[in-house]
């Protein structure tokens, strides 16, 4: 692929979105933290006579011990959120694994590679490897184990498209999947969750999985069409085909329908 | 049919487009089929809000359907209910009048507000399309107007839906963007001159929303309205990665996406 960026500027803008970023892992790790309480509280809440549940809510300030429920409910509740949060990191697992692979073949990590898309997909590897590592920090705290392997399901179909990735194309059209399927599953769950500070991580998180398919669908646009010099930062506006300004956005509101399992990537 | 000059392309653009637009078509032809579901979550919200707005009393009952969750409606009394000191004396002055009823409260704020803000992104891109079309933005490229026509579309069905449930829910329509932030929002649009003016807007506009859907995900109460803010938030997320693109910005600068910038429902200038 032809490459067309100012690597100096493009190195700016990385370190410009890493501090923001930093930021924003600070916001996140306090949402966590707010999360784990929460989830304890509604752990216990959920146990109890619904008539007492002000009452409950109110007094647990994180002093009640999970070891103290007793309800078949509350632990369900517990499970459900638990495997939520193995699953999430499965799927983030999963996501790093294929970029650190797609980073190995020569047209995405090598020299003939296009440097947004290598800059690209190094970047969003990192980004799913924190998103990993809030889930799983998230899910130990509730008392769960955390998820070191991958999503079962979507590792076989990562493990049979891997020896077919002979383009950028091809490496592009697994992601967006990936992509999709982590970002669908993230919005199902955050109607599945029972705590506020659960559904905000999980939607902070499909925002972002979202963000990397909308790039991804462009540039897919971008190559199927045989334009790959059109990837480039900064973009060359006004030579971009018109449909390039949509494509990346689909739907105007996001499915569900290939939403994984909440329980598909839960450990014992 | 675009209101913007046509540019002149050659033939090599033109199949590229055709190919492209196709792809867009077959996108739509996608979203079609998951609109019932958002549908089905609306009907529910609206079912749900139409309870609670005919049985006032049933406040608690209405928390305990999302254990955990902190209630707008809570935070709003917090915030714009009356707020002189507590009673200390029983001589006295006779009390302040009490303050009319709110039209808006609690989950119904919040469709409320985000009614507004999706009129207010139509607004803004409504308004570019104006500008473009005056020709006061320069030269506008074929992609950016595609961007800005396929997303204010977007916006005004978000729009459409919660006002669906404003209107089933008995409340009145809110077709405008009664906002604090509106006036600043409509004075920067008049002073863009340029492509770039009007997507630094629309950035901004795009991650507001974003994070104020983020922030209706943990403090909306009801399950329909709580997956229905789920299923939009990603979408102006997406605005905002094509609109960092075109910037020349790194088009995902955030692992998490925050909520320091989100609207809070005392922002809303209706009660």
């Amino acid at each position: 692929m032809h490459n067309k960026i100012d690597e100096g500027r493009f190195r700016e803008l990385l370190e410009e979105s890493d501090d923001l970023q930093s930021d924003a892992m600070r916001t996140a790790r306090t949402g966590l933290n707010d999360y784990v309480e929460a989830a304890r509280e509604a752990c216990v809440s959920a146990g109890r006579d619904a008539s007492r549940w002000g009452t409950v809510a109110a007094a647990a300030g994180g002093a009640v011990a999970l070891g103290l429920l007793s309800s078949p409910t509350a632990w369900a509740a517990a499970g459900d959120d638990v495997a939520a949060l193995q699953t999430a990191a499965g799927l983030e697992n999963l996501a790093v694994l294929t970029y650190q692979t797609a980073l190995t073949l020569p047209f995405v990590g090598g020299s003939s590679a296009n440097a947004v898309v290598k800059a690209f997909a190094t970047k969003t590897k990192d980004q799913h490897s924190e998103h990993a590592m809030a889930f799983n920090a998230a899910a130990q705290r509730l008392g769960g184990k955390a998820q070191t392997g991958t999503d079962p399901k979507y590792a076989e179909v990562v493990k049979a498209a891997v020896p077919k990735l002979k383009t950028a194309a091809d490496v592009v059209g697994l992601a967006i999947t990936l992509e999709d399927v982590a970002a669908q599953t993230y919005v199902k769950d955050v109607g599945l969750v029972t705590t506020a500070e659960l559904r905000q991580l999980f939607a902070s998180v499909a925002g972002v999985e979202s963000q990397h398919k909308a790039i991804l669908l462009a540039v897919q646009a971008l190559v199927k069409a045989n334009e790959p010099q059109l990837i480039a930062l900064p973009p060359d506006i006004p030579k971009l085909p018109a449909a390039a300004g949509s494509v990346g956005f689909p739907d105007t509101f996001y499915p569900t329908t290939m939403a994984a399992p909440v329980d598909e990537g839960a450990i014992r | 049919m675009s209101i913007f000059p046509r540019r002149a392309r050659n033939a090599e653009m033109a199949i590229s487009e055709r190919e492209l637009s196709a792809m867009t078509r077959e996108l739509d032809d996608l979203h079609e089929s998951t609109f019932p579901q958002v549908r089905k979550a609306l009907d529910d919200l609206t079912a749900n809000l139409t309870h609670v707005v005919a049985k006032p009393s049933t406040r608690r009952g209405f928390f305990l359907g999302a254990a955990g969750a902190v209630a707008l409606g809570a935070a709003a009394a917090c915030t714009s209910g009356p707020s002189g000191a507590p009673n200390s004396s029983s001589s006295a002055a006779p009390p302040p009048p009490a303050a009319p009823p709110e039209t808006y409260t609690g989950d119904l704020k919040v469709v409320a507000l985000a009614t507004a803000l999706e009129n207010l992104a139509v607004t803004a891109y409504g308004g570019a399309l104006k500008k473009a079309g005056a020709g006061q933005l320069g030269t506008v490229p074929p992609a950016v107007a595609t961007f800005v026509q396929t997303a204010m579309k977007q916006h005004s069905d978000h729009a459409q839906a919660w006002n669906a449930v404003l209107s089933k829910a008995g409340k009145p329509l809110i077709n405008d963007a009664p906002l604090t932030i509106t006036q600043d929002q409509v004075n920067m649009l008049n002073a863009a001159t340029s492509v770039p003016d009007v997507a630094k807007l629309a950035l901004n506009l795009e991650n507001v929303a974003a994070q104020t859907y983020t922030f209706a995900t943990a403090n909306v109460t009801d399950a329909g309205g709580i997956i229905t803010a789920a299923t939009i938030q990603p979408v102006e997320t997406m605005h905002a990665a094509i609109l960092n693109f075109i910037l020349g910005q790194y088009p995902i600068p955030d692992s998490f996406i925050g909520v320091g910038n989100s609207l809070k429902p005392d922002m809303l200038t209706v009660k």
